[in-house]
């Protein structure tokens, strides 16, 4: 009793398939095994990496890279594009081989990171590092991948375990040891580490993460300000946040386009928000919300993203207000004449649309008109799929659109 | 129809032809002639009359003139000179006034204008003023032109079509585009977008004109009316002088000779020998003839200004150029070398036949330069502006310009446009074709759009992009100088005429050079140094060329930092010739151009004692002086002269062309000059074409020998004060920037005079360096990134009473974050915290940045900084990157040290003259290169290279330079492999293969 109450120690694994694109591409075709792979638009003339393989990563090849240059730095390499909906359906099936063992399982976007909290689970499956032996095993017999696994009472101590065995293996880190594990690593391989703030860290020799535990939270107010409660913790192993599914009801809409060969081609990147103003319009429809605000995050050739929003009162979910929406926070964000790299359109403040209809149904006219157009659409994508009907623009005299 | 509106790309970035191709392209038309009206400017007026005389057209000057920030347009043309006047006094104001508007402003200077108006408003105005002025109808008859005819018709007024048009043809749709994106910052794409064939208005033929305005066939007729009332054809002024403001009713010519004789004996004492009056004499009749005695004394009142207490106190100066050669200008005391002493050629600078005006140019220590000329603008306002630069695009701009406008991003721009040398023009057909061919960019990724880039980039190569002021051109007119030429203001503030120097030559406007050199303020400090150290020395009785230990200095080519004499082909040449006399310093800085190589090693041969002949006996003794080679730019039109029988006047005309860009034609003319009369005097064959040839090394650049003892003489005076007070020098050559190497350059040769650097401190540093006996210590203006403001806090917190420890620092200076860390790591606050090491500085800054967020902190007594933790401080090797990237340099250390060479690599640089005719591995530091041409057309590269020992130069061959160029960097360490040679006692390395040390 004099212990007081105890909260339960969690149990995290963590499954992380290394260039995960390259690994499912690699089952795919099993040929590339044996090769450096790099994943990047094909026919671009200046098509940047998207994801590459261990090899091609050793021989200085790196995410974002110009492809021209890793195929000079890795000349042997195949290059391969892109299959989203591939890797989609990849994460998927792993997905499904976790949702076996634990109700909470988390997972990044076509990345191949997965956390399961198998707490309490022992008398249904066993010791949780046998559920990683199992499910690395039925991954590697069903799937064909061979993700790395690790183990620790929180998403940051199995986070930063699967840092040090990359890119194949596991570790297993027991109640009690985070703090000594952690002490001697580089704080490089701490998560949720901004590059500034590890500059600073580097500026105050700062290098291994005991160091940084060697300093009290007041001492790394000085140079981290708010975040020196992250700090503090997450340098001594604590880590509170949940293995949290993400619910459909809360979730965002966001669908993004890579532009191949980067792009300040005004039609073509106002052609781009339109298809995914077209895409997002869709789902909101199929899932019968409307949103309340639209963001364009635009990423420039030369560095990070600008985001942009635009938000209306009541919500929709019909292409030509989203539409107008969308271009409204475009022109917000495409200041700079640099060239676009990427286009992000993400729908948020979502709420369900109301299935009350209008006092007055003669008014609201135009607003039928599209309606009862995109409810066609809608049904011819849903038989012959997306691509197969889109709504048009006229450009005017001058370049305009309208 | 008479083309009344065209615009050439003088009008900055909206045309893109030049005024010689409208006038071609019209010709081509069939037009009669042209009228040329840029955008607030007459930029291209002397090209355009060229253009026209050459194509037999009739020119009308004119301009546009806009009213900033309604968008209003009208363009006047010249009718008559007093026309001519008021649209430079017109434009004048456009530019310099500060509100102007077309309905206010105009009206006072209309008179002798044509004026052209689209606006209804504008016109009914300068109708009720009884201005001469015609509706401008445009290019199309639309439905303005339809309403503007109306009003014309109701108000007998005439209308009348013009071309309105931006380019020589339609092609050039997308150098437009190009052009425009460039102007407002946006890109290609969105330009070609919004503007469509209609906006766009190339010069089109008359019949097309004619077709257009078939309804109103009036309106084309009457352009032709119109050009026939404009009957100016170009300003005649003649020569124009400064006016001499000291005149008070006396001659000038007679005060010149009073002043000249009274500074004679100054000069050379009360008893004047004949060679000094005889010349005196000569100069001064030649002098008054041409009628240049007011601007001598001109010039000689800018150098000798009166101060405030009525005395005349001569500035810190240097002579240079031609006018050294006068002897009137050694005793005015605006020149500094005696031209009877050093046999300089007069008639270098004036003589008779020669009736483009000459001009004197004056250097002054560059702090100084800007108040001269405020001083000179100030004494003539109104009659005084500097004369600008056109700056054309440049291969690199124009790149830059494109690649923006195409949306490249800026670190992909930078990392083509850094690695194109200044040497371009390799022949090839494109340029993407010359980049390709580059060895500098051997692994450059030229993928599209690149190539597009390129092509539409080549074509912006050339054009005019703005104005910028003339390094020192002055002009001074006895009238207003708006009576002569449009003035405006340059971004800095002073008054510039809209004429570049040759413009300004045409026109007869007679320019003074004001320049600033860097080396006169490197000796003015070290002086003042010595001074205060309690040394002495006597400017006036001060001989540094007659000093054996400065000669000898010369003779070893220890001359680095010494203005003119410090570059590594010149230190090279002095270790050759090996004299150290002021005499062969004199031509050795003058035979070192760019297309005289073989002259250089011939010079050395001969200079030792090789035996030489002059190439005909009818060269006589005119190059004796310099072993029988064409050495100076006068000996050109000495040789014309005795060979082939040339005027002076034709002397001086081919010595002039050589200096020129444009010269193919008219140095055809001359060779064929040469030939004839070398031919006609008998001279054999053989010998003419060997001068022809030296005559052909004074391609480019090349100096006269005034010029050259005048410069001769700071050398002197700087390699006087290295020898003997070098930390004071080397003080003051770091301090005043801008010499030939980087300040790590000049930091490593402190150290190779046995000097100890003394790292920057905030308890005793200066803004500039400051040298004392065997020490120098690191000025403030060194640690990179300290604002002016910042250091003016600094220093009157200093004065006040000395910082207590780093936190009264902070909390007195108040630096921004960056000036802190700046100083943190140049190690200039050591000195506050001689317990701490660097990382806990870096803490005690962060933890006053908190404590000023948090008012807690804060007391009646300033900030209280809580005790750091034990922090470890940075290993050797980081501290010193971090002092590097600080300052740019290592105060204890070489970089070298901190990069491990590959076992083997153990020689150093001053065991090379041990191992002369060896192959040997070295470890050095690249500090600077010269690109140079081979007589084949190929690149290769001198280069300098360091290591802790001492320096050397090195020579890369084309092949090895193709090779490795792409990988070379200044401020770099390499391993070099080659040969060590030498050549009369200078030592040279050979490399034939490198890498790159990481």
């Amino acid at each position: 009793m004099s212990q007081g109450f105890r909260a339960r120690e969690r149990t995290v694994l963590h499954f992380n398939v290394a260039d995960f694109a390259v690994a499912v591409e690699r089952v795919e075709d099993c040929r590339l095994r044996q090769r450096p792979l790099l994943i990047a638009p094909l026919q671009a003339a200046r098509a940047v990496v998207y994801d590459m393989s261990e090899e091609a990563y050793r021989e200085g090849v790196r995410k974002g890279m110009p492809l021209r240059q890793a195929t000079r730095i890795c000349r042997g390499a195949v290059v391969l594009p892109p299959r989203a909906g591939l890797y989609h359906k990849a994460m998927l099936a792993f997905f499904k081989e976790l949702q076996g063992y634990s109700p909470l399982i988390e997972c990044g976007q076509a990345d191949g990171h997965f956390f399961a909290d198998v707490t309490g689970t022992h008398r249904l499956y066993g010791p949780a590092p046998d559920i990683g032996w199992r499910v690395r095993r039925q991954a590697r017999t069903g799937l064909g991948i061979n993700p790395i696994w690790t183990l620790g009472t929180s998403k940051l101590v199995a986070k930063v375990a699967s840092r040090l065995v990359k890119p194949v293996g596991e570790y297993i880190v027991t109640a009690g040891e985070e703090e000594a594990f952690l002490a001697p690593l580089p704080v490089a391989v701490l998560p949720g580490l901004s590059v500034r703030e590890l500059e600073q860290l580097r500026h105050f020799q700062l290098t291994t993460i005991g160091a940084l535990a060697g300093l009290s939270r007041h001492q790394l107010m000085v140079p981290f300000g708010s975040r020196c409660d992250y700090l503090h913790d997450i340098s001594r192993g604590i880590d509170d946040t949940a293995v949290c599914r993400p619910s459909t009801a809360t979730a965002t809409v966001d669908y993004e386009h890579i532009f191949a060969d980067d792009s300040n081609d005004q039609e073509e990147v106002e052609g781009v928000v339109a298809a995914l103003v077209s895409r997002a319009g869709s789902s909101l429809r199929g899932r019968q919300q409307v949103a309340r605000r639209i963001g364009i995050w635009l990423r420039y050739s030369d560095g990070g993203p600008v985001i942009r929003q635009a938000s209306c009162k009541n919500g929709t979910s019909g292409d030509f207000l989203l539409n107008t929406m969308a271009l409204a926070a475009l022109q917000r964000a495409w200041t700079r004449r640099t060239r676009i790299r990427s286009c992000r359109l993400v729908c948020d403040r979502l709420q369900r649309q109301s299935p009350q209809l209008r006092l007055f149904p003669e008014q609201e006219g135009r607003e039928l008109r599209e309606k009862k157009v995109l409810t066609a659409m809608d049904a011819l994508r849903s038989r012959f799929g997306h691509e197969v009907i889109g709504i048009g623009r006229r450009i005017a005299k001058g370049g305009r659109q309208e | 129809m008479f083309p009344l509106r065209v615009r050439s790309y003088y009008s900055l970035l909206r045309g893109t032809a030049s005024p010689q191709a409208l006038c071609r392209r019209a010709k081509e038309l069939g037009y009669s002639g042209l009228a040329l009206t840029d955008r607030d400017n007459l930029y291209g007026l002397w090209h355009f009359l060229k253009g026209c005389t050459r194509e037999g057209l009739r020119p009308i000057i004119g301009a546009e003139v806009s009213e900033p920030g309604s968008g209003l347009v009208v363009t006047c043309l010249v009718r008559n000179s007093e026309g001519y006047a008021n649209l430079c006094r017109l434009l004048s104001r456009r530019h310099i006034a500060e509100s102007f508007t077309l309905r206010e402003d105009l009206p006072f200077f209309a008179s002798g204008l044509l004026v052209l108006c689209r606006d209804i408003k504008l016109l009914a105005g300068y109708r009720r003023l009884g201005i001469a002025a015609a509706a401008d109808l445009g290019a199309y008859p639309d439905a303005a032109a339809r309403s503007l005819r109306l009003f014309a018709r109701e108000h007998t007024m005439v209308s009348v079509v013009s071309p309105d048009s931006d380019m020589a043809d339609a092609g050039d749709r997308e150098l437009y585009c190009l052009l425009q994106a460039v102007r407002t910052g946006s890109t290609v794409s969105r330009t070609m977008q919004e503007k469509t064939l209609q906006d766009i208005h190339p010069l089109l033929g008359p019949e097309e004109y004619q077709k257009r305005f078939a309804i109103w066939p009036e309106a084309v007729a009457a352009t032709e009316h119109l050009a026939a009332t404009c009957t100016f054809a170009g300003p005649d002024f003649g020569v124009i002088m400064p006016p001499w403001l000291g005149a008070d009713g006396r001659d000038a010519a007679a005060v010149l000779r009073e002043k000249a004789y009274l500074g004679a004996q100054g000069r050379y004492g009360n008893d004047l020998g004949e060679p000094v009056v005889e010349r005196l004499e000569h100069e001064l009749r030649v002098i008054e003839t041409m009628g240049f005695s007011s601007y001598f004394l001109v010039v000689r009142d800018i150098v000798h200004r009166k101060g405030p207490d009525g005395k005349r106190k001569k500035r810190r100066i240097c002579g240079r150029g031609s006018g050294a050669a006068s002897l009137v200008a050694y005793c005015l005391d605006i020149t500094n070398v005696c031209p009877i002493k050093y046999n300089l050629y007069f008639e270098r600078f004036l003589n008779p036949g020669r009736t483009d005006p000459p001009d004197i140019d004056i250097d002054f220590s560059w702090d100084e330069r800007d108040d001269v000329l405020r001083d000179v603008l100030g004494d003539f306002e109104g009659h005084a502006a500097m004369v600008c630069n056109h700056v054309f695009f440049q291969p690199r701009m124009a790149i830059r310009e494109t690649a923006k406008a195409y949306g490249l991003p800026g670190y992909e721009i930078s990392q083509l446009t850094k690695r194109i040398p200044w040497l371009h023009g390799s022949g090839a057909d494109s340029l993407e074709e010359s980049l390709a061919g580059l060895p500098s960019l051997k692994d450059q990724d030229l993928s599209p759009p690149w190539p597009e880039v390129l092509a539409l980039a080549e074509k912006l190569i050339g054009l005019p992009r703005y104005l910028s002021v003339h390094p020192g051109g002055v002009v001074i007119t006895p009238g207003s100088i708006t009576d002569y030429v449009p003035v405006q203001r340059a971004t800095k503030g002073v008054p510039i005429i809209q004429w570049e120097k040759d413009g300004a030559e045409e026109a007869g406007l007679v320019k003074i050079d004001l320049l600033g050199n860097r080396s006169l303020g490197v000796i003015r400090d070290c002086i003042a140094a010595v001074h205060a150290g309690g040394g002495h020395l006597d400017e006036t009785t001060w001989q540094p060329e007659d000093d054996a230990a400065t000669k000898m200095a010369v003779a070893e080519g220890a001359t680095m930092g010494c203005f003119y004499i410090e570059s590594p082909a010149m230190r090279l040449l002095e270790k050759k010739a090996g004299t150290g006399d002021f005499e062969q310093l004199v031509i050795q800085s003058s035979i070192i151009r760019p297309a005289a190589n073989e002259f250089v090693r011939e010079y050395v041969r001969r200079l030792h004692g090789g035996a030489w002949q002059p190439f005909c006996p009818e060269q006589g003794d005119v190059l004796d002086e310099t072993f029988g080679l064409m050495v100076y730019q006068e000996d050109v039109s000495k040789i014309a002269v005795a060979l082939a029988g040339f005027s002076h006047a034709d002397g001086d005309g081919l010595r002039k062309v050589m200096a020129k860009k444009d010269k193919a034609l008219k140095l055809a003319n001359y060779r064929a000059m040469f030939f004839a009369g070398c031919a006609a005097r008998g001279v054999a064959p053989a010998a003419v074409a060997e001068m022809w040839r030296m005559i052909e090394s004074f391609d480019g650049y090349s100096f006269c020998k005034p010029h050259s003892a005048s410069y001769a003489r700071v050398s002197f005076q700087a390699a006087f004060l290295k020898k003997h007070y070098p930390a004071e020098f080397m003080a003051a050559v770091i301090s005043n920037q801008g010499g030939y190497y980087s300040t790590f350059a000049y930091v490593s040769e402190a150290k190779r005079l046995g000097l100890q650097i003394l790292p920057p401190d905030v308890q005793k540093s200066l803004f500039s360096w400051f040298g004392r006996g065997r020490q120098v210590r690191v000025g403030l203006q060194s640690v990179h990134g300290l604002s002016g403001d910042f250091l003016g806090r600094l220093f009157a917190a200093r004065q006040k009473e000395n910082f207590q420890g780093v936190g009264d620092f902070f909390q007195r200076t108040r630096p921004a974050d960056n000036e802190a860390e700046a100083l943190i790591h140049s190690g200039a606050l050591d000195c506050l915290a001689p317990n701490c090491n660097r990382t806990v500085l870096l803490w005690q800054w962060a933890s006053f940045q908190r404590a000023m967020q948090d008012s807690r902190c804060l007391s009646l007594f300033g900030v209280r900084l809580p005790p750091a933790p034990p922090l470890p401080g940075p290993d050797r090797r980081s501290c010193a990157r971090k002092e590097f990237a600080s300052l740019g340099f290592l105060c204890d250390d070489h970089p070298l040290r901190f990069l491990k060479p590959p076992a083997g690599v153990s020689a150093k640089v001053s065991d090379l003259p041990r191992l002369v005719g060896r192959r040997v591995l070295l470890a050095a530091w690249l500090l600077t290169g010269k690109l140079v041409s081979t007589k084949s057309g190929e690149v290769m590269e001198f280069l300098t290279f360091e290591d802790e020992t001492g320096q050397v130069e090195t020579t890369f061959f084309p092949k090895i330079y193709r090779t490795y160029a792409h990988t070379l960097r200044s401020g770099r360490g390499y391993i070099l492999e080659g040969l060590v040679e030498v050549d009369y006692g200078a030592l040279t390395f050979t490399v034939d293969r490198l890498t790159a040390m990481r």
